[in-house]
């Protein structure tokens, strides 16, 4: 099957349940909604696409969203699914029964995004401590011991004490010489 | 020799003539020979010890110690002796203290005892009982005995599984090794461990080949040499003491002293199974002398037999090393399967040929010989890698 | 499995229960701190007498929150941190980052800059079997392997040092290209580091793979059959072991792999043995693709023409890369700005490590190492 047909058997079967669907290079790309996500994970299971890639989150800050990247051992083909749930009380139903793989994949998502995988066999947290709270990955997440990246040389931004002096900007490298000589060749083997 | 008998009489006369007790005079002498006993097995297990880490490290591609005491850091296991005395001793809470203190005395008296009856040249024994060699076997597995002891009142669950392992392990290997060893005793007709190394110093193979009963008994000697390093907890049979299994070991809850004791013994117990195959197949003490200017000749074979024994002796220690630092680990249900389903036939089998060839007449000794060296070459060839066109295909 | 569906309401804590406890199975834990785990992993196993019956792992104990940190860096800022997730292939994991980026760009790399990195890859690729060889030898018992194999990742980090002035993680490569060039007699000190290394993989099937000991070890032991490797998504060597000839080098090609002539060896029984055979040929086939790729190094440039902040068209991209452990994916969305919306590492370590308790079933204890060593994880990259 091309990737074109498949497309057109996705659009088909769900119909408005899809958001966006569209075919680029050896790529279907699809975006259902949760309620047929599972039937469409298992159709594109059984139109060949056999070997899950990786399952993630991502969070758009109005909502969160599951990603299916699947592929094929068989052909050439690839497909990826995209699944936007809600941010509040996020749910969707596992498919740890139709690809093995993603019994640990969505372990992760639910640990780092708190995405609930109905029906999962072993529901807990994977990276993170049993007792974490919170979902780390979430672009809300916020902890005391967060501390602010900051860029190189804007050391004066750093926040500090009362009545302490600012860092100490870094002082400009010099430039490199030019290599006169050969480069030191690595040691030959005895 | 018999320079030192004669001097043991004449010590003797000597002090009965001052009117001390038999007794006393006995007790003396059996005291100087168990201290020179412990002063060689002291020194000797020190320099196996260092040596040990030069072959290893040399068969890594790595030199091992070369600092300590400058050459080649020849005082390392001086060092290391010391570094263990001065350690602090520490028993596990809950563990049965009289049992956790006598069990590695108890591993190291079984070794120790079995020096009794080695031949170190001609004359030379402590005592040459005429049971010699069932004597050292049995005793030497006394140390089961010692290890179970070690593993138990440790008090860790560890512990205890790998002395049940230990002890497995050495009595399932003592089975088939008993039994090669009986080969060289037909041949020669004695367990006394001095005439065992006489039966051998005379005669030869063929006319070119020393009378040592290796020749025939090659596959015995094979089989021996195998439980030796079963019973000695080398790999490939180093269950017991391996590190990076699951269970850690008998010995883990010991430190200091202690665990130098255990070292020590393992190391001795090395040198006792070398001597028990240098007697018994490779001809002991003899071998090859010429009388040195200025000595008799009975002083100069028994230079020359020390020597050739304490050279055989560490050869073999040497191939243990060698076999230690080249092969991986033996699984514990393949070696119980390896004992008791491979060895224990052979050497059954070693036993009845070797029987057969003393009885029958020349024609069968031809036949049984054949027999012998073709089940000593399968052997061989059978723990040899096989091809490596087991798994598949390479696809391309 | 049933079609119809009580969806559980959510704010219930789901708790797993092993109803089928009988009172003869034990418990035995093995690490986090364990010399065999290769790592900080800490594996449950659930024993009948000296059969296991389940494993579970626990990891997450080496995670940095890797992924986290590359929202808050921009595109070539976060080239360091894939450095350190598998610390042992540093130059993979660096390949597979930067494609992801110039994919997500529809960027052209210079071609003396792609040979280059199919070079290092490849190095870096015996380098990281060379320690599992090693290690694997030595959990097996055979300490001198161990040292052997140390002795040829030392030239090849050498090597590496020559050109990157690391010895181990290099952040090497760049968007578009790669950070500097080789330098002067590399080409030549790397021919001589092949010609040491090609007769070295005799000696170390002496010591392993003709050795019967080691073989009793290894073959019927740990068995992935073929459908549930590729169910639990498994790749690389682990895949490979299983009977699928699957290489993304060959199947799914990147960079300037299709130049190339190598075999992809793969093994049908499904055991340890076949795992160690794929990567004990990978390291040969490895050396083949080193040679032609010297053969045919062009001159030329060895960076595209990037802007100095690189700022990727709003969008995403998986794309996958063939890393000594197997499928390394980075999964980036980007939402135009300089810094990743969505950063996402597919790590092979992670989804070939929830394949082991179906390896460990019907595995005695003692073989519970060796099955582990023949998955060759990395925690650095299954915890990220």
């Amino acid at each position: 099957m091309t990737a074109e047909e498949i497309l057109g058997q996705i659009q088909q079967r769900f119909g408005d349940a899809i958001s966006a669907a569209e075919v680029k290079g050896p790529e279907v790309r699809a975006t259902v909604k949760p309620e047929v996500a599972w039937e469409a994970c298992r159709f594109l299971r059984d139109a060949g696409f056999e070997y899950l890639n990786c399952l993630s989150g991502v969070d758009w800050t109005t909502h969160l969203e599951v990603v299916y990247d699947l592929s094929s051992l068989q052909h050439p083909l690839k497909a990826h699914l995209r699944v936007p749930v809600g941010r509040e009380a996020p749910m969707i139903r596992t498919v740890t029964d139709i690809w093995s793989a993603a019994n640990w994949h969505e372990r992760e998502c639910y640990d780092l995004f708190g995405v609930r995988f109905d029906g999962h066999p072993d529901h807990r947290r994977i990276l993170l401590p049993e007792d974490w709270v919170g979902y780390p990955l979430r672009k809300d997440y916020a902890d005391e011991r967060m501390v602010p990246y900051t860029e190189y040389g804007l050391e004066e931004k750093l926040p500090r004490a009362e009545g302490e002096k600012p860092a100490v900007k870094a002082a400009p490298r010099p430039a490199p010489a030019k290599p006169a000589a050969p480069s030191p060749e690595a040691p030959k083997p005895s | 020799m018999m320079a030192f008998a004669d001097l043991v009489q004449r010590l003797y006369a000597l002090t009965t003539s001052w009117g001390i007790p038999y007794v006393v005079f006995a007790l003396v002498v059996m005291t100087i020979q168990v201290g020179v006993v412990i002063a060689y097995i002291a020194v000797a297990a020190m320099f196996l010890i260092w040596w040990e880490r030069k072959v290893s490290a040399h068969i890594q591609v790595r030199f091992g110690p070369m600092r300590v005491g400058g050459w080649h850091g020849w005082a390392q296991s001086i060092a290391d002796g010391v570094k263990l005395l001065l350690k602090e001793d520490i028993i596990p809470a809950g563990a049965d203290r009289v049992v956790f203190v006598l069990a590695p005395m108890v591993v190291f008296a079984a070794s120790l005892a079995a020096y009794v009856t080695i031949p170190w040249g001609p004359g030379l024994i402590v005592r040459d009982l005429n049971i010699g060699i069932l004597y050292m076997v049995s005793i030497s597995s006394l140390a089961v005995v010692g290890i179970i002891m070690a593993g138990w009142s440790s008090n860790n669950k560890y512990s205890v599984l790998g002395a049940i392992r230990s002890a497995a392990q050495a009595v399932s290997y003592e089975v088939p090794m008993v039994v090669a060893l009986l080969g060289p005793v037909m041949l020669a007709g004695t367990m006394s461990m001095g005439k065992l190394v006489e039966a051998q110093a005379q005669g030869s193979w063929l006319g070119i080949l020393p009378g040592w009963f290796v020749f025939p008994q090659l596959l015995g000697f094979l089989i021996y040499f195998t439980c030796a390093l079963a019973e000695c907890n080398r790999l490939p049979f180093d269950i017991p003491e391996a590190e990076s299994e699951l269970v850690a070991g008998f010995h883990v809850e010991y430190s200091g002293m202690r665990f130098a004791i255990f070292f020590l013994a393992e190391y001795a117990n090395m040198f006792v199974v070398s001597a028990i195959a240098t007697t018994l197949f490779l001809g002991g003490w003899s071998g090859w002398w010429v009388r040195l200017p200025g000595l008799s000749p009975e002083l100069s074979q028994g230079l020359f037999g020390l020597a050739w024994f304490q050279g055989k002796c560490y050869f073999l220690i040497f191939v243990m090393m060698w076999l230690r630092w080249t092969l991986a680990r033996i699984r514990v249900d393949q070696l119980m399967d390896f004992s008791w389903k491979i060895l224990l036939p052979l050497s059954f089998a070693n036993l009845v040929i070797t029987g057969w060839v003393l009885v029958a007449g020349r024609q069968a000794r031809l036949v049984a010989l054949g027999i012998l060296l073709l089940l000593g070459l399968g052997f061989g060839l059978a723990v040899r890698g096989r091809g490596r066109a087991a798994a598949g295909v390479v696809r391309g | 499995m049933n079609e119809t569906h009580t969806p559980i309401p959510v704010g219930t804590t789901v708790v797993v229960e092993r109803t089928d406890e009988t009172m003869e199975e034990m418990y035995v834990n093995m690490g986090p701190q364990h010399p065999s785990t290769h790592g900080v992993l800490r594996l449950m196993l659930k024993l009948d007498g000296e059969y296991i019956t389940d494993c579970v792992p626990y990891v997450g104990y080496l995670h940095r929150c890797h992924e986290k940190i590359g929202e808050n860096r921009n595109y070539t800022q976060v080239i360091p941190y894939t450095d350190r997730l598998d610390y042992l292939a540093s130059m993979s994991m660096n390949f597979g980052y930067v494609q992801a980026v110039e994919r997500l760009m529809g960027l052209a790399v210079p071609p003396r800059a792609e040979y280059m990195r199919v070079i290092l890859a490849e190095l870096q690729r015996i380098a990281s079997h060379l320690i599992w060889l090693g290690t694997f030898g030595l959990d097996l018992g055979n300490f001198t392997i161990f040292i052997y194999c140390f002795r040829e990742r030392e030239m090849v980090l050498d090597l590496f040092e020559a050109v990157s002035g690391q010895r181990l993680n290099y952040s090497f490569y760049r968007i578009g290209g790669m950070a500097m060039d080789f330098p002067d007699g590399w080409v030549e000190n790397c021919r001589g580091f092949l010609e040491w290394f090609k007769p070295r993989l005799p000696e170390y099937d002496a010591l392993m793979t003709d050795n019967i000991l080691f073989r009793k070890r290894v073959e019927g032991v740990g068995i992935l059959p073929t459908r549930t490797a590729v169910e639990y998504a498994a790749s690389g060597p682990v895949l490979r072991g299983s009977g699928v000839a699957w290489d993304l080098r060959r199947n799914d090609p990147y960079s300037v792999y299709d130049r190339f002539e190598f075999d992809v060896p793969a093994y049908d029984s499904c055991d340890v043995w076949a795992r160690y055979l794929v990567r004990r040929q990978e390291m040969a086939q490895s050396v083949r693709i080193v040679e032609q790729a010297l053969a045919q190094l062009p001159a030329g440039e060895i960076q595209a023409k990037v802007p100095k902040t690189i700022k990727p068209p709003a969008g995403q991209v998986y794309a996958r890369t063939e890393s000594p452990r197997g499928e390394l994916g980075f999964y980036l969305v980007s939402d135009g700005s300089p810094k990743p919306y969505r950063y996402k590492v597919r790590s092979p370590a992670f989804v070939n490590l929830s394949a082991l308790p179906e390896m460990l079933k019907g595995c005695l204890v003692a073989d519970c190492v060796a099955v582990l060593g023949s998955v060759d994880i990395v925690l650095g990259e299954v915890d990220r």
